[in-house]
C-alpha cells in the first residue's frame, strides 16, 4: 500500500525527517514518538503538503512524492489531521458531503457512506445541521474521521486522534479504529501509546526524525524502551 | 430573539425613512435606489472574491473599465447594441480574468495579504495607464434611445432605465447565493475559503477553485462593463471609484454576507442622493461612503467590545 524509502524532509533548512524507511500494508500501523519527533511532518510528506528532499514515497507502486495533496487524496488516501481542518462555517452534513464529492471512486456513494458514518458516530446524525465550528473538540474529531471515511479510503491516516479528548471519547475513537481495521489500511500516530496498541498490528517509534524501533504490537508492549518511555511503567 | 428585534427595528426605521422621502423628496429615493443597484451589482462579484475566497482585488473597478472598453469597441465594430454585448463581454472578461489570475494573483496567494494588495494595486494602475496610452483620456459613449425612457407620476418625471441595475443586482445577489449553497462547486469554493488545507485534504483542487471563482466573478464584472456602457461615458479612470465603493459596501454588509450588500448599497445610494439634493451639502455626496464605513466599523468594534 504505502512504502517510504530513505526519506529526508523538513522546513527551510531544518531537517525534520532523517532517512526514514516505513511501510504500511493491508494492516493497521502505529507511529509513536514524543512531541516534536516529526510524526506530523512525515504524514505531511505523504499527503504532499511538505516536499521531500530525498527518497521515495510509493502508493501501490506509484511514486507520489511531490504530487499535489488533492491528487493524493483522490488516489484513496484520507487524512484526519491533528488540527482537524474542518470547514467550521459549514454544516456537519456539508462537511461530510465534501469528504466524498471530489473523490472519483466515492462521489457516487455519498448517501451510503453517510449512513455508515452516522452508524459509527450517531452524534453526527443528531447534529447534522449544526455548524462544524460550534461543536465540541471530541465531536469535531469524530466529524474529521467521518469526513475521511466518506472518501472510501484505501489508506486512512489519523494524526494523534486522541489529542485533547476526554478518556471516554478516546476509547470510542479507538473502538471505531478497531472496527475499521478489516476494511481499510490504517496509519495512526499517537503519543497515547497504551490505548493505541490495542488497535494496531504493528508499530514504529520515531525519535528526532529517525525510526528507532519497529515491531509488532505484542513486541512493542514488552519492549523495555517502549515500557520506560511511553507506557510509563 | 435579540437578532429579530434588531432586524425589526432596522426594517421599521427604513420604512419610516422611505415614507418620509417619498412625501418630501421622492427623487432622492428613486435615484438613490438606482445608484444602489449599480453599486451593488458591481460590488457583489467583489463580495464573492473577497468575502468567500479571501482574495483582495484592488483592480476590481479597473477590470470593469477594461470590460467596458472591450464592449464599446466590440459594439462599434459590429454595430451592436451594448445589451447584446453583455454575454460575450462576460465570457471575454472571465477568460481575461482567469489568465491574469494564473499569471499573477495565483502566485501571491501563499504570501502575506499585503502582497496581494500591492500586486492588484499595480494591476489597477497598469490597466488604467494601458487604456490611457492606447485610447487617450478621451471619453467614449454610445448614444441609445431607450436609456432616456422616463416615467411620470403626478408632476414628477424621472428616468427609469437605471432600474435595470437594481434588477441585475438582485439577480447577481441571489444567483451567487444559489451558487454557493446549492452547487457542489460553490460549496467547494466556500470550503476553500474557510480552510484551504482542509479542502485539499478532501480532494479539492484549491488553486483551480480560486481561479474558477475569480473567473466567475469577472464574468459578472464583464457583464456589468457592457451594461455600464448603456448609461455612462467611459474613460480610463471610470472604474476606480467602484473599487473603493465596493470595498466599503462589503465591509458594511459584513464579509461573506452577499445579500447584505444590497442593503448596504441602498443606504449608500440614498445617502448620496440625499446630500446631493441640497445645495450646501452637494459636494459632500462623494465622500459619504467614507463616513458610512467609519460609522459601521466603529459600531462593530463597540459591539465587539461589549460582547
Ligand atoms: N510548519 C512548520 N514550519 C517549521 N517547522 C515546523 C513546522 N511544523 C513542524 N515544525 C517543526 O518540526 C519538528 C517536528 O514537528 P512535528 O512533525 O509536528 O512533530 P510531531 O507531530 O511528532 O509532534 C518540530 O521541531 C517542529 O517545531
Ligand atoms: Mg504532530
Amino acid at each position: 500500500m504505502l512504502k517510504i524509502q530513505n526519506l529526508d524532509c523538513g522546513y527551510g533548512r531544518m531537517k525534520v525527517i532523517d532517512a526514514v524507511n516505513f511501510e504500511v500494508g493491508a494492516e493497521s500501523v502505529g507511529l509513536f514518538g514524543p512531541n516534536g519527533a516529526g510524526k506530523s511532518t512525515l504524514i505531511a510528506a505523504v499527503m504532499g503538503m511538505v516536499r521531500p528532499w530525498k527518497g521515495s514515497i510509493e502508493l501501490d507502486g506509484k511514486r507520489i512524492e511531490g504530487a499535489e495533496t488533492h491528487v493524493i487524496a483522490r488516489m484513496g488516501v484520507a487524512l484526519v489531521p491533528q488540527e482537524r481542518e474542518l470547514f467550521p462555517g459549514m454544516s456537519v452534513q456539508d462537511n461530510l458531503i465534501l469528504g466524498a464529492a471530489y473523490i472519483p471512486h466515492a462521489k457516487d456513494h455519498t448517501s451510503d457512506q453517510m449512513e455508515q458514518v452516522f452508524s459509527l458516530f450517531p452524534i453526527l446524525k443528531e447534529r447534522r445541521t449544526q455548524y462544524a465550528g460550534t461543536m465540541s473538540g471530541g465531536q469535531q474529531r469524530m466529524l474529521a474521521i467521518g469526513r475521511a471515511l466518506m472518501s472510501k479510503p484505501r489508506l486512512l491516516i489519523l494524526d494523534e486522534p486522541s489529542l485533547g479528548l476526554q478518556p471516554s471519547i478516546v476509547a470510542e475513537v479507538f473502538e471505531v479504529l478497531k472496527a475499521l481495521k478489516s476494511t481499510v489500511s490504517i496509519l495512526v500516530t499517537e503519543q497515547n501509546v497504551r490505548e493505541s496498541l490495542r488497535a494496531i498490528d504493528r508499530g514504529y517509534v520515531l525519535e528526532n526524525g529517525r525510526i528507532v524501533l519497529e515491531d509488532s504490537a505484542e513486541g512493542l508492549k514488552t519492549n523495555p524502551h517502549v515500557i520506560k518511555s511511553y507506557l510509563g511503567l | 430573539m435579540v437578532m429579530k428585534r434588531r432586524t425589526a427595528i432596522i426594517a421599521a426605521l427604513s420604512i419610516a425613512a422611505a415614507v418620509v422621502l417619498i412625501l418630501w423628496k421622492p427623487t432622492v429615493l428613486i435615484y438613490g435606489l438606482q445608484a444602489a443597484g449599480l453599486y451593488a451589482a458591481v460590488a457583489i462579484p467583489m463580495g464573492l472574491v473577497l468575502g468567500i475566497v479571501h482574495i483582495v482585488n484592488l483592480a476590481h473597478g479597473e477590470f470593469m473599465m477594461v470590460a467596458a472598453y472591450a464592449a464599446y469597441f466590440g459594439c462599434k465594430a459590429l454595430g451592436m447594441d451594448p445589451l447584446l454585448a453583455i454575454i460575450p463581454t462576460a465570457i471575454v472578461t472571465a477568460v481575461f480574468g482567469w489568465v491574469i489570475f494564473q499569471l499573477t494573483i495565483r502566485r501571491a496567494l501563499k504570501a502575506p495579504e499585503l502582497n496581494q494588495l500591492i500586486l492588484t494595486f499595480g494591476l489597477a494602475i497598469a490597466f488604467t495607464q494601458t487604456i490611457n496610452l492606447i485610447f487617450t483620456s478621451q471619453t467614449y459613449k454610445i448614444p441609445l434611445d431607450y436609456v432616456s425612457a422616463s416615467m411620470d407620476i403626478g408632476d414628477l418625471t424621472f428616468g427609469v432605465w437605471s432600474f435595470v441595475f437594481v434588477a441585475v443586482a438582485i439577480i447577481f445577489a441571489y444567483g451567487v447565493k444559489f451558487f454557493l449553497t446549492k452547487t457542489m462547486t460553490g460549496k467547494a469554493a466556500v470550503a476553500v475559503g474557510q480552510n484551504p488545507r482542509g479542502a485539499a485534504i478532501v480532494g479539492i483542487d484549491v488553486y483551480r477553485t480560486y481561479g474558477l471563482v475569480f473567473a466567475l466573478a469577472l464574468a459578472l464584472v464583464g457583464a456589468m462593463g457592457a451594461l455600464f456602457l448603456t448609461k455612462s461615458a467611459i474613460f480610463p479612470s471610470v472604474g476606480s471609484p467602484f473599487t473603493m465603493k465596493s470595498f466599503c459596501l462589503i465591509a458594511m454588509a459584513g464579509i461573506g454576507n452577499i445579500p447584505g450588500i444590497l442593503g448596504a448599497s441602498v443606504l449608500l445610494g440614498v445617502s448620496e442622493n440625499f446630500l446631493r439634493a441640497f445645495r450646501p451639502t452637494r459636494d459632500w455626496a462623494e465622500i459619504v461612503f467614507f463616513v458610512l464605513i467609519i460609522a459601521v466599523i466603529l459600531a462593530r468594534s463597540l459591539k465587539g467590545r461589549k460582547s
